[in-house]
C-alpha cells in the first residue's frame, strides 16, 4: 500500500493515539499522522498539508467535527478525500447531519480496529 | 405532540443498560472483562473522577470514579503507556472513558440517543469530595470491577421532559 498521509482531529490526546493504532493495526502503513485537537486547528493544517484521509470526532471544543466537516467542503479543503466521523453520538439523527455534511464513513466510540478496518480501507484508492 | 421521555422513564433508568454499558467499553478500549460488584464498593482515597453531562431532554451527568492507582492502569491500557503518577494523559484517558460511557448508556434508548446531548468531560481529582443533587428523577450507583481493581460509575438525572 502506498503511504496514507491521514488527519486525526479529537481533543483528546488518548484518542487521536487510539485512533493511530486501530489505523495501523488495520494494515494502513506506511501512515503519516498528523493530529488537530479541534476543527479550527484542522482547518489550519488542511490549508499546508495534503492528506489522503480525515477522521473527526463531533464533540470537541471552538469547532465542533460538524462545522468543520462543513468548512472542509464550503472552503473547498482536500477535494476528494473522505472523511469518517468516529464519536460517541450514535443516533440516527446525527449519522445523517455527517452524512448530508459530507461525510463518507462513521464509526461510533467504543470501537474495535477491525471496525475501523471495514470502515476506512474501503475508502481509500489503495484498499 | 411534544417528544417525552417520561413515558420510557423505565427504560432509561434500567439499570442493565448501565451495565452493559460500562461491560462494552472496558471490552472494547481497554480490552478486559468488568463485571459489576454483587456488593457495593466504596472508592476511598486520592481517586480521579471525571464528569460529562447530559443536556436536552434529559439533564444531568455521567461520573466515572475510580482510585488513582485504578485510573493509572485504566491509562496503561489504553495507551500502551506506563504511568507513575496522574498527569494529563492519565485524566484525559478517564475523560475519554466517562465520555464514551456516557455516550454508549444513552444509545441504549434511541430516543434518549436522538434528544441529549453530552458535555466535553471535566476530571477533578483529591479526595473526601461529595457529589450531591437535589431531588434526581434517578440515580444509578454501580461499583465495577476488572482484575480486582474497583471503580464506580453514577448516572444522575436531576431533569427528565
Amino acid at each position: 500500500m502506498n503511504e496514507i498521509r491521514a488527519l486525526i482531529v479529537d481533543d483528546s490526546s488518548v484518542m487521536r493515539k487510539i485512533v493511530e493504532r486501530a489505523l495501523r493495526q488495520a494494515g494502513l502503513d506506511p501512515l503519516v499522522v498528523n493530529e488537530a485537537t479541534n476543527g479550527i486547528e484542522g482547518l489550519e493544517l488542511l490549508k499546508t498539508k495534503a492528506v489522503d484521509l480525515i477522521l473527526s470526532d463531533i464533540n470537541m471544543p471552538s469547532m465542533d467535527g460538524l462545522e468543520f466537516l462543513r468548512q472542509i467542503r464550503a472552503q473547498h479543503l482536500a477535494p476528494g478525500v473522505p472523511v469518517v466521523m468516529i464519536t460517541t453520538e450514535s443516533s440516527e439523527e446525527h449519522v445523517k447531519q455527517a452524512i448530508l455534511a459530507g461525510a463518507q464513513g462513521y464509526i461510533r466510540k467504543p470501537f474495535t480496529s477491525e471496525q475501523v478496518k471495514e470502515r476506512v480501507l474501503p475508502l481509500l484508492p489503495a484498499a | 405532540m411534544a417528544l417525552s421521555l417520561r413515558t420510557s422513564l423505565h427504560l432509561v433508568s434500567d439499570p442493565r443498560n448501565l451495565d452493559a454499558s460500562v461491560a462494552e467499553v472496558f471490552q472494547m478500549m481497554l480490552g478486559v472483562d468488568c463485571q459489576r460488584n454483587l456488593e457495593p464498593v466504596t472508592v476511598e482515597g486520592e481517586s480521579v473522577t471525571a464528569v460529562v453531562g447530559f443536556c436536552g431532554l434529559l439533564t444531568g451527568a455521567c461520573i466515572f470514579r475510580a482510585e488513582k492507582p485504578v485510573a493509572m492502569q485504566m491509562a496503561a491500557r489504553m495507551t500502551g503507556m506506563e504511568f507513575d503518577t496522574v498527569d494529563d494523559i492519565v485524566k484525559d484517558a478517564i475523560g475519554e472513558i466517562c465520555n464514551i460511557m456516557a455516550g454508549a448508556w444513552k444509545g441504549k434508548v434511541p430516543e434518549l440517543a436522538a434528544n441529549c446531548g453530552l458535555s466535553v468531560p471535566a476530571v477533578i481529582t483529591g479526595r473526601d469530595y461529595h457529589l450531591h443533587v437535589l431531588s434526581p428523577e434517578f440515580r444509578l450507583n454501580h461499583t465495577y470491577h476488572f482484575e480486582e481493581l474497583n471503580f464506580a460509575v453514577t448516572i444522575v438525572c436531576d431533569g427528565l421532559q
